[in-house]
Order: C-alpha cells, then sequence, then structure tokens
C-alpha cells in the first residue's frame, strides 16, 4: 500500500523520543551515497502542491541499500503524502522508518531500495509529494469581478544528507500568467549562472553544483533560501474543513449506506464588500464566472448506488443532478462513476462557508467478500470521495458493522491518526453494533484508498433482529389479549 | 312484516356481533390510514419540513426540549428573540405540544427507535388526526350510535377545514388540541350523563392537557358551563350533572392554574367567570334541591326557586363589581374582536394583519366542509327531535361555533368538528331509514299480523330474534322502539331505497374528491418552499432556505437581524441568528419601531438600527418572479402599526398618491420613494432590465429609472429569485464622516457647491 504521513500527527507521538535514539544509527549510512543529479518540479496549484523530485544515486560502498531522503521542518510539516519509486516502475518502494525522524533541522524518511548497490552503482529515484496549506490568497480580498491569484511560499534548494552535484528545481505555475517570483542571492557559492530563469509558465531554479551534505542547521542557516511566487489561479480553491463519513453495513438490508457530513469552505481571497446578485447573474450569463466563486462541484460516485440523499440543516437542497451507473463486476477493471453535480444553495464566493450531507445507499455485494474457509466477512470502505484539488483538514470515517460482530479487524490503506472503537445503536438494535472510527488530517486527492474491515457475524447475532422483533409483538399481543379479557370491575 | 330484502336467518346473534366489532375495527383502520395519507401530500410533493411561521418556533423549543431535558426547557429564557429585550420562553407558551413530541421522542429512542426529532414533529399533526377521529367516534356514538360515529370519524378525518390546520409539517398548537377538544367534550358528556366523578376527573385531566396545549381551551371553559346553565334553566337539574360538573370544574380549574402561562387566569380574568358562576349556581341548585327533598311545601319551593335567582344576581353582580374593583380583569382586546368585527382594526392592527384573523368569507365554508354544511342544520334539528341532555350540547356548540367560524377564519376549526357530527347524524338517519328493509304495512288485515310477528321477534328467545338483531345492528336502537307499532309510513321496494342511497353515496363520493383536490392544492404548501409550474414540470423556488442558511453560515453569530416580524420565527429557526420581533407579536412598541424604520427615510431609519445594534436587514421582495405576499404588500401595515405609536411622524396618507392610489412606480410618493422598505426591496432592481423596462411583477408597475440609491446600507446577499435581500448596516465611517457624504466621495461624485462659481467679468 502507498505509505504516507500526516507528519504533525506523528510528532504528537511518544514514539518520537525512541526515534530520535535511533538516529546514530541511521547516520552510520549517511556518507555511502552520493546525488549526481537531483531534479525537483514544483506543481503549484490550489489547496494542494505537488512535488516530484528525481534523485540520481551513485552509492559509495558496497551494499548499500538504506538512503535517506531529507525534508525541511517547513515542507515536513506540510508534506500530507510520500511516495517513492524508481523510475519507470510502478511498485512503491517501502520506507522503512516510521516515524519521521527529526534531526538538526531536518526529517528523514529511510527509503529501502530493492537491492544493496555495489560500489558506483546507480539508481534513479523517484519522490512524490504532495504539500498542503502552503499557498495563500494574494492580495486577501477580492470583489466579484476580481481574478484570483496566489502565492506559493516555501524553501528553494533540495536536503540531502549526501553530496550533491548538481540540483534544479523548477517550479511550474498552472498558467503563463505569473505575477512575481523570488530571485535568491548568495548562492554564488553553487552556481555562476542565472540563478532564476522563467520561461511561460515554469521558473526555473538553478543548476546549482557541487551541494555538500545539507542536512544540518548550519547548511540551512547558511544557505537555504526562501522563495515566494505570485501566480493567477483559475480554479476555485477548495477545502473540507471537517468530514464526517459514516459507513453503516447492514446484512439484513445487504445494503452499505456511506453518509458524508460536509464542512465546505472556500479558502480562494475572502470576498471584498458584499455580494451583488445581479453581477453574479450576469457573470453566469456569459459565462465568465470569477474564478474564486464556486457555483458548483462534481463528485465522482461509485457506480450502483441508490436512494441519494443531499441535505442541510434546513432541509433537503433539490438544486443537484445526479447521472446514476449501474453496478459493475467486481473484477472489472474499467472505472465508472455516477455523477453528482452538486450545487450549494448559494454560489460559494472567497471565504464563505457551505455545510451539508451526502449519503448514498449500494447493493453491500458490491463492497463485500466472504471468505467460507475462515467465515470472515471482507468489506472495503473507501476513506474519501475525492473532489479534485481539494483539501481535507479533517477527516473521521466511522465504520458500523452489523450487530453482534466479532473478531474485527481494520486495514486501512495509511495510518491513521486515531482508531477508536464504540458501539452504535439504530432502528431495532438491542445490544448496539460495534463501530470503528479512524481519524485522519490533511487528505488530498492521492488518499484514496480502501478500508478494509474483516469480521465474523455467528448465526445467532443473525437471528437477534427477528427474536426482538417477535418478543416485542408477542408481549403486546399478550398485553392486549390479558386487557381484553381480564375482568377487573369491582362489581358484577 | 314484509321486507324489501331478505336478510340472513341462520345466524348466531355472538356471530352477529362480532363481525360487527370486527367491521367497525377494519372500517376505523381504514378512516385512520386515511386521515394520515391525506395529510401526507406536502411531504410527498416537498419533503419532511416544517411548515410556515408558528410551526418554526415549536419545532425550535421541541429541539431545546429534546436536547436540554425539561427542565431547562422549563426555565429557557431566550436572549435572541425580541433583542435586546429577550423572551421568558418557558413562562409565555403553552408547552403542551413541545412536551408531546417530547415524549414522543424519548420513548422513540428508549425503543431503539433513533427518530429524528423534526420527523416526530412533521408527522405528529397526522397522527393525531387519526386519534381525532376516533375521539369524533365516541362523541357521536353518544349522541346516536356506532354507524354514526363512524361516519363523523370518516368525516373529521379528511374534511379540509380541519386538514387546513393539521397537514403534516404543520406543527402548531391546533394539531393536537382538536383530538384533546373532541375528547374532553366526550369526556364530559360521559361524566354528565353517568354523573361519574371518574369520567369527571378524567374531563379534568384531558382540559388540563387542552390548556397546556392551545389558547382556544377558553371554548371549553365557556362550553362545558354554558351546556350545565341550559340543562338548569331547562329544570333538567340532576345529581348526575352535579358530580359530573363539580369534579371536572374543581380538579380541572387548579390543574389548569398548573401552567406559567395560565397562571392565576381561571380565577381573576372575566373569560373565565362563567365556570365559576356556573360552579357556584349549581352549588345553590343542589342545596335547594336537598331542601327540596325534605321538606314538601310548595310555597317554600317557589321561596326558595326566587331565592336562586336573587343568588344568581347577586353572584353576577359581585362578578361585575369585582371586575370595575380591578380583581378581576376586564375582557380583552382580542375578546371585543369577537363580538365586532371592526373593533381590531382601529385599535389593534396587529391583529387585524394577520390574514387567519380576517371575517370568513362564504366561500371558504363551502371549501372546507363542502356538502357538510349543508347537512349540518339538519343534524342539529334531528338533536332537537329526541333532545336528550347531550343533544342540548350538540345544539349550543352549534350556535356558538357558527357564530365564531363567522368571524374569524381560524376559528372554521372549532365549528368543524361539530359539523362533523351533525352531518353524520343526520346523513346516518338517512342511511338508518333506507336501508331497513323493514316495509309498512299495506292493508289493515295484515297490521295485527304483523304486530304479532314483530312481538315475537321482540323476545330474544325465539329463533327469529336474528333478524331483529340484524335490523338493530343496521338501524339504530330506539328507532326499534318505534317499530314495535308499525305504521302506514315508510318506504316500499328497493327502487326508492337505492334512488336515495347512491344519492347519497354519490355526495360522499363528490366529497371525498373535493377534500382530496383542496387538501392536495391548497393546504399541502410548506410555504418556506414554493412550487412553480414550467415547461420542465414543477420547479421549487427555495429562496427562503437559501437566504437564511447564508444567514446561518457566513455571519457572525450574534449577528442581528431585523425584519418584519412575520419572518422572526424562520429566521431564529432555520439561521439561528438574534431577531428583533417575531410570530410572538407581544410588544407593539418592539414591532411599532420596526415598522417605523422600514417606513422612514435612511436618514431617519439608521439611528434606530445603530442603536439596537442591527447588523442585517431582511425584506422580501417578490416583484422579480411574482410572489404576491411580499413585504411591499405588507408595508401599510407595518405604517399604520408604526402610526399608532408615532402619530407625528409616520402618517399613513403620505404614503399614497394624490389620487389615493398605493403605488409604486414614478407616481409613487415621495415619502414612500424614501422609505427604507422601498429602497431596499428595489435597489438594483432596474438594472436587471438593462435597457428594457422594469416591471414588478406582482403590481405590474414600471418602476422609474434610475433606482433607488442606498448611503447607510449595502446589500450583502440576494437570493436566486430575488425573494430574500438582505441588507447589512455599515459601521460609523472611520474618518467621521457621515455615511451619505463619505458614500459620495467613494462614488467619485463632488460635493455640491453652495455658491454658485465665479464667472469671469465680462469686458464690456
Amino acid at each position: 500500500m502507498t505509505p504516507s504521513l500526516g507528519l504533525r500527527g506523528w510528532l504528537r507521538l511518544p514514539v518520537l523520543a525512541l526515534a530520535s535514539l535511533s538516529w546514530s544509527f541511521v547516520s552510520a549510512t549517511s556518507h555511502s551515497f552520493e546525488n549526481t543529479a537531483i531534479v525537483r518540479t514544483v506543481d503549484l496549484g490550489g489547496s494542494l502542491v505537488h512535488v516530484t523530485t528525481t534523485y540520481a544515486i551513485r552509492a559509495l560502498d558496497n551494499g548499500a541499500q538504506q538512503y535517506l531522503v531529507t525534508l525541511g521542518e517547513k515542507e515536513a510539516h506540510s508534506t500530507s503524502w510520500f511516495e517513492a519509486k524508481l523510475k519507470g516502475q510502478n511498485e512503491p518502494l517501502t520506507i522503512a522508518t516510521r516515524p519521521l525522524i527529526p534531526h538538526d533541522g531536518t526529517y528523514a524518511y529511510i527509503v529501502d531500495l530493492p537491492k544493496p548497490l555495489g560500489v558506483n552503482g546507480t539508481v534513479n529515484l523517484v519522490v512524490e509529494s504532495v504539500l498542503t496549506h502552503t499557498t495563500y490568497p494574494w492580495p486577501e480580498k477580492a470583489s466579484q469581478k476580481d481574478e484570483q491569484s496566489l502565492k506559493y511560499e516555501g524553501d528553494l534548494l533540495v536536503l540531502s544528507p549526501y553530496r550533491t552535484a548538481t540540483q534544479r528545481i523548477k517550479v511550474r505555475a498552472p498558467a503563463p500568467r505569473i505575477i512575481s517570483y523570488t530571485t535568491p542571492k548568495g548562492l554564488d557559492a553553487f552556481t555562476t549562472d542565472n540563478v532564476a530563469t522563467k520561461s511561460s509558465a515554469t521558473i526555473t531554479y538553478g543548476p546549482f553544483s557541487n551541494i555538500p551534505p545539507s542536512a544540518s542547521t548550519a547548511f540551512i542557516e547558511e544557505h537555504q533560501k526562501h522563495i515566494v511566487v505570485h501566480y493567477y489561479f483559475e480554479h476555485p480553491v477548495v477545502e473540507i474543513t471537517s468530514l464526517k463519513r459514516t459507513a453503516e453495513i447492514s446484512h439484513w438490508g445487504a445494503n452499505l449506506n456511506i453518509q458524508n457530513d460536509i464542512d465546505l469552505h472556500n479558502a480562494g481571497p475572502a470576498l471584498k464588500g458584499h455580494f451583488a446578485r445581479i453581477e453574479h447573474q450576469s457573470q453566469s450569463y456569459f459565462n465568465r464566472l470569477a474564478p474564486h466563486i464556486i457555483p458548483s462541484l462534481t463528485f465522482h460516485l461509485p457506480p450502483g448506488i441508490h436512494s441519494a440523499y443531499y441535505y442541510d440543516l434546513n432541509g433537503n437542497v433539490s438544486t443537484s443532478r445526479l447521472r446514476l451507473t449501474p453496478s459493475i463486476p467486481k473484477a472489472a477493471q474499467m472505472k465508472q462513476y455516477s455523477t453528482l453535480e452538486l450545487r450549494p444553495r448559494y454560489p460559494l464566493l472567497g471565504g464563505w462557508n457551505y455545510t451539508f450531507t451526502l449519503g448514498w445507499d449500494s447493493p453491500l455485494a458490491d463492497s463485500a467478500g466472504y471468505d467460507a474457509s475462515t467465515g470472515l466477512y471482507v468489506v472495503s470502505v473507501p476513506v474519501q470521495t475525492v473532489i479534485p484539488g481539494a483539501v481535507v483538514n479533517q477527516a473521521e470515517v466511522k465504520i458500523i458493522l452489523p450487530e453482534g460482530a466479532t473478531d474485527i479487524g481494520v486495514f486501512p490503506p495509511f495510518s491513521p491518526l486515531a482508531q477508536e472503537r464504540s458501539t452504535h445503536i439504530t432502528y431495532l438494535d438491542t445490544i448496539g453494533r460495534p463501530s470503528v472510527a479512524l481519524s485522519f488530517e490533511n487528505l488530498t486527492d492521492k488518499h484514496n484508498g480502501l478500508i478494509y474491515v474483516t469480521y465474523k457475524v455467528p448465526l445467532s447475532a443473525h437471528l437477534q433482529k427477528p427474536k426482538a422483533v417477535s418478543i416485542a409483538f408477542g408481549v403486546l399481543f399478550l398485553v392486549a389479549f390479558l386487557a381484553r379479557r381480564v375482568d377487573l370491575s369491582l362489581s358484577k | 312484516m314484509p321486507k324489501a330484502y331478505p336478510l340472513p336467518t341462520d345466524l348466531s346473534p355472538a356471530t352477529v356481533a362480532n363481525t360487527a366489532s370486527l367491521v367497525r375495527i377494519v372500517a376505523f383502520a381504514f378512516i385512520s390510514g386515511a386521515a394520515i395519507a391525506s395529510r401526507l401530500f406536502a411531504v410527498i410533493n416537498f419533503e419532511s419540513i416544517i411548515h410556515e411561521f408558528d410551526p418554526w418556533f415549536n419545532y425550535r423549543a421541541t429541539r431545546v426540549l429534546a436536547s436540554k431535558g425539561f427542565y431547562e426547557f422549563w426555565n429557557w429564557f431566550d436572549p435572541t428573540a425580541w433583542y435586546p429585550l429577550g423572551r421568558v420562553v418557558g413562562g409565555t407558551i403553552y408547552p403542551g405540544l413541545m412536551a408531546t413530541s417530547g415524549v414522543i421522542y424519548n420513548l422513540l429512542h428508549s425503543l431503539h427507535l433513533p427518530v429524528d426529532i423534526r420527523n416526530v414533529c412533521v408527522l405528529l399533526a397526522p397522527g393525531f388526526s387519526a386519534l381525532t377521529a376516533w375521539a369524533t367516534y365516541m362523541f357521536t356514538k353518544e349522541m346516536k350510535d356506532e354507524s354514526a360515529g363512524l361516519l363523523a370519524a370518516a368525516f373529521i378525518g379528511i374534511v379540509p377545514g380541519y386538514i387546513s390546520r393539521s397537514v403534516a409539517g404543520s406543527y402548531d398548537n391546533e394539531a393536537i388540541a382538536i383530538f384533546l377538544l373532541m375528547f374532553t367534550f366526550f369526556l364530559w358528556i360521559k361524566a354528565m350523563k353517568q354523573g361519574s366523578a371518574l369520567y369527571g376527573t378524567l374531563a379534568a385531566v384531558f382540559y388540563f392537557y387542552m390548556v397546556a396545549a392551545w389558547g382556544g381551551y377558553a371554548f371549553i371553559t365557556n362550553m362545558i358551563p354554558l351546556h350545565a346553565l341550559a340543562l338548569t334553566l331547562m329544570g333538567r337539574f340532576t345529581n348526575r350533572l352535579y358530580v359530573g360538573y363539580s369534579s371536572w370544574y374543581a380538579i380541572g380549574t387548579l390543574a389548569s392554574m398548573q401552567v406559567p402561562f395560565v397562571g392565576f387566569q381561571p380565577v381573576r380574568t372575566s373569560e373565565h367567570m362563567g365556570a365559576l358562576g356556573v360552579f357556584g349556581l349549581l352549588q345553590i341548585v343542589a342545596f335547594v334541591e336537598l331542601v327540596r327533598s325534605h321538606v314538601s311545601s310548595k310555597q317554600f319551593q317557589q321561596l326558595l326557586f326566587s331565592g336562586v335567582i336573587a343568588a344568581g344576581i347577586l353572584g353576577t353582580l359581585a362578578i361585575v363589581g369585582l371586575t370595575y374593583n380591578g380583581s378581576i380583569a376586564p375582557w380583552t382586546g382580542r375578546f371585543y374582536s369577537l363580538w365586532d368585527t371592526g373593533y381590531a382594526k382601529k385599535y389593534i392592527p396587529i391583529i387585524a394583519s394577520v390574514s387567519e384573523h380576517q371575517p370568513t368569507a362564504w366561500p371558504s365554508f363551502f371549501m372546507d366542509l363542502h356538502f357538510l354544511i349543508f347537512l349540518f342544520p339538519a343534524g342539529v334539528v334531528l338533536c332537537f327531535k329526541q333532545l336528550r341532555d347531550e343533544h342540548v350540547f350538540v345544539i349550543i356548540y352549534a350556535l356558538v361555533a357558527s357564530y365564531f367560524a363567522g368571524v374569524m377564519v381560524r376559528l372554521m376549526l372549532t365549528l368543524t368538528p361539530i359539523v362533523c357530527v351533525s352531518a353524520a347524524v343526520a346523513l346516518s338517519s338517512v342511511f338508518d331509514t333506507y336501508i331497513d328493509p323493514t316495509e309498512p304495512e299495506v292493508s289493515d288485515g295484515d297490521k295485527v299480523d304483523a304486530s304479532k310477528k314483530d312481538k315475537s321477534a321482540a323476545t330474544p328467545a325465539s329463533g327469529a330474534s336474528v333478524v331483529g338483531l340484524l335490523t338493530e345492528m343496521v338501524t339504530s336502537g330506539p328507532s326499534t322502539t318505534k317499530k314495535a307499532k308499525p305504521t302506514q309510513r315508510g318506504i316500499f321496494g328497493l327502487d326508492t331505497r337505492a334512488a336515495v342511497i347512491v344519492n347519497a353515496l354519490g355526495m360522499l363520493l363528490f366529497f371525498v374528491m373535493h377534500c382530496t383536490w383542496v387538501t392536495s392544492v391548497a393546504y399541502s404548501s410548506p410555504s418556506v418552499v414554493l412550487a412553480s409550474h414550467n415547461q420542465d414540470g414543477l420547479q421549487l423556488i427555495d429562496d427562503f432556505r437559501e437566504a437564511y442558511y447564508w444567514l446561518r453560515q457566513n455571519t457572525p453569530k450574534d449577528a442581528v437581524v431585523m425584519s418584519w416580524w412575520d419572518y422572526g420565527y424562520q429566521i431564529a429557526g432555520m439561521a439561528d441568528r438574534p431577531t428583533l420581533v417575531d410570530n410572538n407579536t407581544w410588544n407593539n412598541t418592539h414591532i411599532a419601531t420596526v415598522g417605523k424604520a422600514m417606513s422612514s427615510s435612511e436618514e431617519v431609519a439608521y439611528p434606530i438600527l445603530r442603536k439596537h445594534d442591527v447588523d442585517y436587514v431582511l425584506v422580501i421582495f417578490g416583484g422579480m418572479i411574482g410572489y404576491s405576499g411580499d413585504d411591499i404588500n405588507k408595508f401599510l401595515w407595518m405604517v399604520r402599526i408604526a402610526q399608532g405609536v408615532w402619530p407625528d411622524e409616520i402618517q399613513e396618507p403620505r404614503y399614497f398618491t394624490p389620487q389615493g392610489d398605493y403605488r409604486v412606480d414614478d407616481q409613487a410618493s415621495p415619502t414612500m420613494k424614501n422609505s427604507l422598505m422601498y429602497k431596499l426591496s428595489y435597489y438594483r432592481f432596474p438594472e436587471l432590465f438593462g435597457g428594457g423596462h422594469a416591471q414588478d411583477r406582482v403590481r405590474g408597475q414600471m418602476i422609474a429609472k434610475p433606482g433607488p440609491s442606498l448611503d447607510y446600507l449595502d446589500e450583502a446577499f440576494t437570493s436566486e429569485n430575488w425573494i430574500v435581500r438582505i441588507y447589512q448596516v455599515k459601521k460609523d465611517d472611520p474618518l467621521g464622516r457621515d455615511l451619505k457624504s463619505a458614500n459620495a466621495f467613494d462614488q467619485g461624485k463632488k460635493r455640491k457647491r453652495t455658491r454658485p462659481p465665479v464667472r469671469r467679468r465680462s469686458l464690456a
């Protein structure tokens, strides 16, 4: 599975003390590599910034297998997803040590190479990561007609505990219209050319050559540069401040109900002045809506769903369209979706919020399996319904299992911040249903895995409901029977 | 005795009784089903949503009750209503409705049925309508028999006059009150007929429930004494009446005083004095009866009789005296408005401004009651025919309720049950007469034979008794005693019977169709969501919720919203923001303040708004899509109410054109054009039409260009169809200028020079 972490969560864990002890072991390996070239591409976006870094590695020792990828402090905090691959391969590499190891102003991932390298053996390592909350709207306020521009702030140089022969950083904006960018000074030690060049939508920093091992506070203080890129962004900046997803598995109804309570926030520039409906209507009429307005969102819901509902605190919202797709066989590779075009009650201007609930039912067979040999049911529940380009600040996924389920196992695609068990009581329950709640933070569009839950349901638990209902009705009839037949009057 | 059609003779009496009982239960199940189902149009056409205005407050209060518990609810002080005064909610409401929903909610949750509180509230009224049908059945059964009872239950189940107040989502006090009304009356009849203290106490308990649920309890408070008084005056005083009334009054009054909103009213206000007076009168009459049973002198009785009258007069005088003295509060204005329909318009415009307080138009009697209104007098006449004690009640109820229904549209609701009861009695008598297979004697010779047969049929031991029993099932009880003497009058053959019965069934069929149609067309709109029909079919106009939700999500939690009082409860319920005034119109001055702010110019209104911490002003404007219930159409009421408090500053005639028309186009009076309401409604409206004429679709008038401009407020939000417009009140200018000149400066306008520019002197 794809390894990925929200770092801030990990910092809270007491495991940290342990981890820093192991640094001495790690640093022993730190002189076994040399980076012949590092190329980093930063793809600027709205809430999310995708970073791809390619390390061309040469081994200096024999049998070197553990390679350290280091991040600056700020970068480590905003990295919500991290994956390393060998160039040209699809399988992600295992990342040996978790949590992140802090040392000397940097944080490190240890990447296990598939096989040890001999002296002068080379390999190309591609590291992809997604940063959240690294951009902000500038100017902070925009009127209804204005364009939207964002600023990206980040560190320039790629830090590495190894010597680096040459490195280059490309910052790619979504459109060629870049308002300004930083040209850092004081990098003469590494370069003689122009530090920064802009061509079309891309700003290239470097190449910088002959960089010594840089994963240290001393180097960072002396050489690390801070860059700011100010660019136009033509899509709304969507942020989900809180997502509460509840997946309720019902064996009697053969149904998997998924309900999302979503707090949506437009993180673009706040609206300057006030909202004039007449401007909005004329903009929509001429199809020239300002980029920071969210008039609607498109969700890709699973195929085969039915009874979808969309409401908010004031009741049903009738302004949306849903195109359903029938269920597809489980083994099929093709991607098909039911498309929901969801319109909030009002267009979401910069800084506005909208809270709503979106849910649907789907056949349980589409996402469940049964292993007859072990008697285990396996149900998969997607962590989230991805909105492209949106970040989910806080997420809680609660999976409610059938009443009386035992031997519960939960296998999330990436580690949650916390995992909690509780009991949920709903219609016709007598003892309540076991439920598992997983919490995450800073989910991005890369966090689209499935949570697998396994459990057993004994036959007696299946029969719990009919038993309870028949006993209730039996008692009712008995009371009616007695009330009818027993004469309580004093006089005859 | 000849029969028009044969009846089976080989059935045992037990079978007949059991079958009849089963048929009744099945019929009753269907009636309940029809009553509930016909109220669900609103849920099916729209959604499970709370309707209109007052229900939103009840819903909000119920949520407090369900989430925080009863004691918290009891002591609830709501600082967000009537800002900045606040409202002691626990002490100023009838909590019966909320308590009922709270009990149902907690009961269902304790059974592990986690129903949403909103659904409990939405479906409460339909649920109780089934209970109302049952209570009406019990009541009518006392009047005539079971078959009339079933008819009455069916009528009350689907009659539009009652549905109008009890569709799903119409979560108002009336939803449960009509059930309580009918059931209390039923228990009273039982208590009075049997002289049972148990039934009297039960009646008192349900009376207490009614007092806790609806202000209309005064109807019971006066109906029962009126009945007792009428019976006494008719010389029908019995110990049964005495026991029934005394137990009801003593327990009911003490219980009703436990409701904080009622408090000491039952002993201090004139509305309740009738019940107290009758209670006293009955004590005297009972005492006299007691004395009479021991002393038997005719003169003495007469003396006592005059003594009774003297005591009655003295008692009345004492009450009048106490009223003048101030110990008993005199009649309230709302009471006077029941007798003089012009009273409210003159003295209490707030009451008159509510459409449901207007006198009823003739067509609405037909619309709400259909053919029952024609059968209603027939039923009352049939009551005169027997005139048992309970029939006197029906007659009094019919008279009183008919009057009140004519005075106020909303009191149609109290008339409806008795119309159903009387109409059922009448119709059931028709059916009794025409379904009864007995044919009259043709010749004198047969007469003797037939009477013999009849007598033999009357003895239960004989084999032919089944026929008699069956006849008894189909027809009413008392009529069999009359049949003991067969008469020449009657109905011959099947054809005459069929003609009448088919006709009656046809009327019933039309009644059902009419009820369905009226319910689906007129009474099932939530009024929070509007529906419009276009070529794509039904389209929902959801502007209210859009704007309220915007307020809820994008303004500070403590932002004060000013709007006309109609929308106060909705804003509190859906937008969760403090309001200046709401539908609980207890403070006329506060409402008049809002009226004044709306009807004055911006300069005058601004200090009022700032003094009340108003952040947002919300107006309803229908001119864009033709929604006629908007604020411009209600504007004259605002002016009138404001005029009542500030007659020097606000004068209604100034809002009319010199010709006396109420116009919004270029002929509108300057006062009208400068009023805040006009400006907020039409701000930027003409721009919507580009170069064309800006037509207000409600009033069909052209708005002058350029439209009004605003200096002290700023448009904050306008809903999709422009129905709800929200404006933000500007804060003081940071540079200390007045907002008008600051605005002019921002727009690049130069200040007007006070002196004309100096012209270059000519060289002449």
